[in-house]
Parts: structure tokens; C-alpha cells; sequence
């Protein structure tokens, strides 16, 4: 086996478990927090048939929308953070000003060094994507608060830009910019 | 040396022979997330504590209660009720081609002891050529004409029985664009 799959299996898993958990909770939370009056049925005829039912309209949307962003939340922030960490680093590696910025922050400890691949930012995008399509297409189909599209669909955005700098950044190691060099 | 070329031998083998169920685990850890989130999305429904009063001699008697699963054409399917007690049954439907469609929409269930009178009355905004109807125990009502014409479907529900709602669907052309259907649904 490839240690690429292998290394993809191995972290594939905390996002997929997080995507799950960000979205359960979020039900769970708000059902318990709003004290909503629910029940747990098996009457549909799919993959998996068991579905919370809520009484009313208004609950359904506002615990769909609310949990939505919680999945969101839970699976934007390490992504986007992953990606600012490889950015700065990399800029910080290039450019004396950044270095002199980060210092100013006093950032310098935690832009040492980056732990953060490649094919990490890519599994977790990728997982971030699927959560905001889901959250699009709650939004269209009106199961979801319009805000919360419009989130998803602004997180995915800038994950896709940091992942396509992410990619210009691994690239640039293997095939350093050849107009930042005078090798000709 | 001979073990030790055994052992890679037998360990480049079964890695070969591992990889595609590897695959098929990584494509499994992105859709078992994914249905499992699509699943998670609550569904409004007349629960039990919210309608079941029986005992009460008012409409609120009879259940009216959504069947659910998948189809074809008629998707994104909610029921509530409003305050006055009738319920209102919302579903999208999507593209079709020409042709006849029909789904088990409501479960209609009288707990009283008495005949309950349910009325019927919707459609869709705008008239697409496509006739909608009801099926109730095994009687065909007109809901709305291929013209976009309305009608209001009163059944007769005797004490204690449970009817199944099936929504018909025929389309003499096909349609290219989703439209949302809406449907009053009103006991006496």
C-alpha cells in the first residue's frame, strides 16, 4: 500500500469524525438547551432510516441552520488555520518584512515550523466543501437560514484560495520560481 | 536471506492486493460522513405529544401525519399545522417527463368517535398542463386541472379507521423546471 493512501486514511479520519460530531452536537445541544419537544423514528426507506422529528416548522429550521453552522465552524476553523500557519511560514521564509511582523506579534514560536502538509489542508477542504455544499443546498431548498449558505459558501471560498496557495507554496519547493532567482 | 526475501515478497503481495480496499475506505470516510450529516437534518413532524389529545371533541382528532421516503418527482416534503388546526402539506415538484406519477403523501388517522369531515384544496402556482390528484382508499380525486383550475376534495373519515394519501401526478408534456406544490388540509 502506498504511503500516500495510507498517510490519507490516516488523516482523513479526525475531519470525518468531526463533520459528524459538529453537526450531532449541534442537534443534540439545541434540542436539550431549547428544551424542544423531539422524537427519534425510523419511517423513511433509505440507506439509514432513522430521523429526528421536531414539532414545528420554526425549531426544525433554526436547530438545522444552527447545527449546519456548528459543522461548518468545526471544520473551518482548523482548515483556515492550518492554511494562515503554512502561508505566514512560508512567507515569513521569503520575505524579511513578514519576519519582522511576526516578531512584532510575537508569533515567532508559532510559525517555527509548519506541521501541516499539503494533503492535510487538501482532506480537510475537501471535508469543509462537502459540508458547505450540504449547507448550500439546505439553503436553497429552504431547510436552512439564508445567512448560513451564505457562510458556507464564503468558508469554502477562502479554503479553496488557501488551498490553491498551499499548492503554489508545495510546487514552489519542488520547482522553486524561476523569477525569483537570477540563474540565468 | 531467503525468509527475509519471503517476507517482502509476501508483504509487496498483500499490499498490492490491500490497496483497492484502501481506496474503497478513504471514498467510505468521505460518504459515510456525508449521508450521515444528510441524515441528521430534523424533519418537522406531528409528534405524538403535539397532536395526540384524545378524548378532546374538537378537529384536532384526527392525526394527519407525513409518510416520507424518496421519489421520483415529489421531493422536499414538510407538513405543519397551522393555528387554526388545519395542516398544510408543502412538496417540490421536480422536472418530469410526460407521464403518470403517483406517492403515498399523509397517513390520515380518526381517533374520535365520530365521522370526521376532511377537506382538500391546493395545488401549484402556476398551470404547467399537468393534472394532480388524490388517491384515498382507493377513490381518485381531481385536485387541480391541466388549466391550473382548483378544486376542493371533501372526504368522509369514519371513527377509528386510518387512510393512506397517495398524490397523482400526470403531466401530458414534460416539464423542465421544479415547481412547489401546496395543499390545505382541514378537518370538521
Amino acid at each position: 500500500m502506498s504511503i500516500l493512501l495510507k498517510k490519507a486514511l490516516k488523516l482523513s479520519i479526525v475531519p470525518a469524525v468531526l463533520m459528524i460530531a459538529g453537526k450531532f452536537i449541534g442537534v443534540i445541544a439545541l434540542i436539550i438547551a431549547y428544551n424542544l419537544n423531539f422524537e427519534v423514528g425510523n419511517e423513511l426507506n433509505g440507506i439509514f432510516s432513522t430521523q429526528i422529528f421536531l414539532a414545528d416548522e420554526s425549531s426544525t429550521l433554526f436547530v438545522n441552520s444552527i447545527s449546519d453552522m456548528a459543522m461548518l465552524i468545526i471544520l473551518g476553523i482548523p482548515t483556515l488555520y492550518m492554511i494562515v500557519r503554512t502561508t505566514i511560514l512560508q512567507s515569513a521564509t521569503e520575505n524579511p518584512r513578514t519576519i519582522a511582523k511576526v516578531v512584532k506579534f510575537n508569533m515567532l514560536k508559532w510559525v517555527t515550523s509548519s506541521n501541516s502538509t499539503f494533503l492535510q489542508i487538501f482532506i480537510w477542504t475537501s471535508f469543509l466543501l462537502i459540508s458547505s455544499v450540504i449547507t448550500i443546498s439546505n439553503s436553497l431548498q429552504g431547510d436552512s437560514y439564508t445567512w448560513v449558505g451564505i457562510t458556507g459558501g464564503v468558508l469554502t471560498l477562502l479554503s479553496i484560495w488557501g488551498l490553491i496557495k498551499t499548492f503554489e507554496i508545495e510546487t514552489d519547493k519542488v520547482y522553486p520560481n524561476s523569477n525569483n532567482h537570477s540563474y540565468y | 536471506m531467503a525468509p527475509i526475501n519471503k517476507k517482502r515478497k509476501f508483504k509487496e503481495v498483500f499490499g498490492k492486493i490491500i490497496e483497492p480496499v484502501a481506496l474503497g475506505l478513504l471514498a467510505l470516510l468521505f460518504i459515510i460522513p456525508t449521508i450521515t450529516v444528510i441524515n441528521l437534518e430534523p424533519i418537522t413532524k406531528n409528534l405524538k405529544e403535539f397532536t395526540d389529545i384524545l378524548g378532546v371533541t374538537t378537529s384536532n382528532q384526527v392525526l394527519v401525519d407525513l409518510v416520507g421516503g424518496t421519489h421520483e418527482i415529489v421531493t422536499s416534503e414538510k407538513i405543519y399545522r397551522e393555528e387554526n388546526g388545519s395542516y398544510i402539506y408543502n412538496a417540490k415538484l421536480t422536472k418530469r417527463g410526460a407521464d403518470f406519477y403517483s406517492k403515498p403523501i399523509l397517513v390520515l388517522d380518526n381517533r374520535s368517535e365520530e365521522d370526521k369531515e376532511i377537506s382538500f384544496s391546493g395545488g401549484t402556482l402556476n398551470p404547467t398542463r399537468t393534472e394532480i390528484g388524490l388517491i384515498i382508499n382507493d377513490q381518485t380525486y381531481r385536485l387541480q386541472r391541466s388549466t391550473g383550475e382548483s378544486y376542493t376534495v371533501d372526504i368522509l373519515l369514519r371513527p377509528q379507521t386510518k387512510y393512506e394519501v397517495y398524490l397523482t401526478v400526470e403531466s401530458a408534456v414534460g416539464i423542465q423546471f421544479s415547481e412547489d406544490f401546496e395543499m390545505k388540509i382541514a378537518a370538521e
